[in-house]
């Protein structure tokens, strides 16, 4: 009814500057820091979107559930073959250990988790986890699938979190192949397809020649993701500059497509003190006055 | 179009849609983008100002999941919004055609500036990416966009 009353030279440029303030919110959240967009990306995940998100948790644990019990049942049977054609090895460990002064070895810790996929263009190569700050989970958790590293945890939450898998362009990891022979980082090389995405060890030693199929494991240098975990296997010779280094492709050791179900690590104690027995051995003990 | 409550109740259920399948289902590609849909149908009966603001709180949403381009899509949808409700000074009509056509050429400006603000998480090269890539996925969500529509009119 108003309209009809109203300048509409005026309602034209009433609408312009609402238009003009919303761009403008707009901007300003977008040139916003990464620290401040992420409670707001929290709060908005943790009220509105939330029916979505918890409806797909249901979907996946639903399908998954059968799938996963096939699965679990293969693989005790296998692991169990493994470890009773091991027994012997744990205890020769230990011996060893016992001799060389050495505690036990520190093992990091891991909660199981469900991973929701994004389907938006802008959350492609993320993900997110029903675990959070009050399961252990921090910035820099590794996340791994059955098969080897999935990603890292980006953002956390009270009870939930939001990772990176390997083919975002963000993604590194510190590596190095499962022989020790050579060592650099690993990142990820995008394909015009997600079928296409593969990693690359990039700063390889020029003079060392890794063989295809060899295995890539990250080598826990940095101290954000554990040592051994597979990322995957070398591929073939990406580039090389000639007396300085090599970069490998790497056929990776598992898809995020098809993944539904992780172990998210928890950071322990970071110190490695605790390795050595005696405080004489220790070498990272406090300064004497 | 419009029919009061019901076409807000119409707009509604595309939005949560496109939530649905992008979000509760994972689908990516595959589903079309039925958000920007939602804010090029809003906009045709909104004035500008209110039309912006439709684009903005729905982009905003479509941001909360999107890691390294937050208020991207809320700039796009809020300009995509702002340009949706204007263009009814240019162009009036009502046939298929014409809202096919409109739902189209919206649907790919958006991804074209969703491309140019976010070009770092998108993947392929940019030519590729918004000559063959986006002009297909914006026919692809017009055409559900016009199904959409018709349907709406038909349960009217």
């Amino acid at each position: 009814m108003a309209e009809y009353f109203e300048d509409p030279r005026k309602a034209r440029w009433r609408n312009v500057g609402l238009a003009a303030a919303f761009l403008v919110a707009a901007l300003f959240l977008y040139f916003l820091p990464q620290n401040y967009q992420t409670p707001i990306r929290r709060a908005i995940r943790g009220t509105v979107l939330t029916p979505f998100i918890w409806v797909q948790g249901e979907v996946v644990s639903q399908t998954a559930r059968a799938e996963a019990m096939r699965r679990l049942r293969a693989e005790r049977d296998s692991l169990l073959a493994v470890a009773s054609a091991q027994a012997s090895l744990g205890e020769e460990n230990r011996q060893l250990r016992e001799l060389l002064g050495l505690r036990d070895r520190v093992v990091g810790s891991f909660v199981p988790a469900e991973l929701v996929r994004v389907g938006t263009p802008g959350g492609e190569s993320s993900f997110l986890l029903d675990v959070g700050r009050e399961d252990g989970v921090a910035v820099g958790s590794p996340v791994i699938a059955s098969g080897g590293l999935l990603g890292v945890v980006w953002e956390v939450g009270a009870t939930s979190s939001q990772a990176i898998d390997w083919t975002h362009p963000d993604f590194r990891a510190s590596a190095m192949t499962a022989d020790g022979q050579a060592s650099g980082i690993v990142e990820s090389r995008r394909g015009r397809y997600r079928e296409e995405d593969r990693l690359a060890l990039v700063g390889a030693p020029f003079h060392t020649d890794v063989a295809p199929g060899t295995r890539v494991v990250t080598s826990g240098r940095g101290g954000l993701y554990p040592r051994g975990i597979l990322l995957g296997t070398v591929a073939g010779v990406e580039e090389a500059e000639p007396g300085w280094r090599k970069t490998y492709l790497v056929r990776p050791a598992i898809r995020p497509e098809g993944v539904t179900h992780v172990l998210v690590g928890t950071p322990g104690d970071a110190s490695l003190a605790p390795l050595w027995t005696g405080g004489e051995l220790d070498p990272l003990g406090p300064d004497e006055p | 179009m419009s029919d009061g409550w019901g076409f807000w109740v119409f707009i509604g259920v595309l939005v949560a849609a496109h939530f649905g399948l992008h979000l509760s289902l994972g689908i990516e590609a595959a589903a079309p983008d039925l958000l920007t849909i939602a804010v090029l149908l809003a906009a045709r009966e909104l004035p500008g100002g209110p039309a912006a603001g439709v684009g903005f709180a729905l982009g905003i949403l479509e941001d909360a999941v999107s890691l390294g381009a937050f208020g991207a899509a809320a700039v796009t949808l809020t300009l995509v919004g702002y340009v949706g409700a204007r263009s009814r000074d240019l162009f009036v009509g009502d046939s298929a055609f014409f809202l096919g056509s409109y739902l189209f050429l919206g649907a790919w400006i958006q991804d074209l500036l969703y491309f140019s603000l976010a070009g770092g998480v998108r993947r392929g090269e940019p030519v590729d990416a918004l000559l063959v890539t986006a002009p297909l996925e914006a026919l692809y969500a017009a055409l559900i966009g016009l199904v959409a529509v018709v349907l709406y009119r038909t349960v009217r």
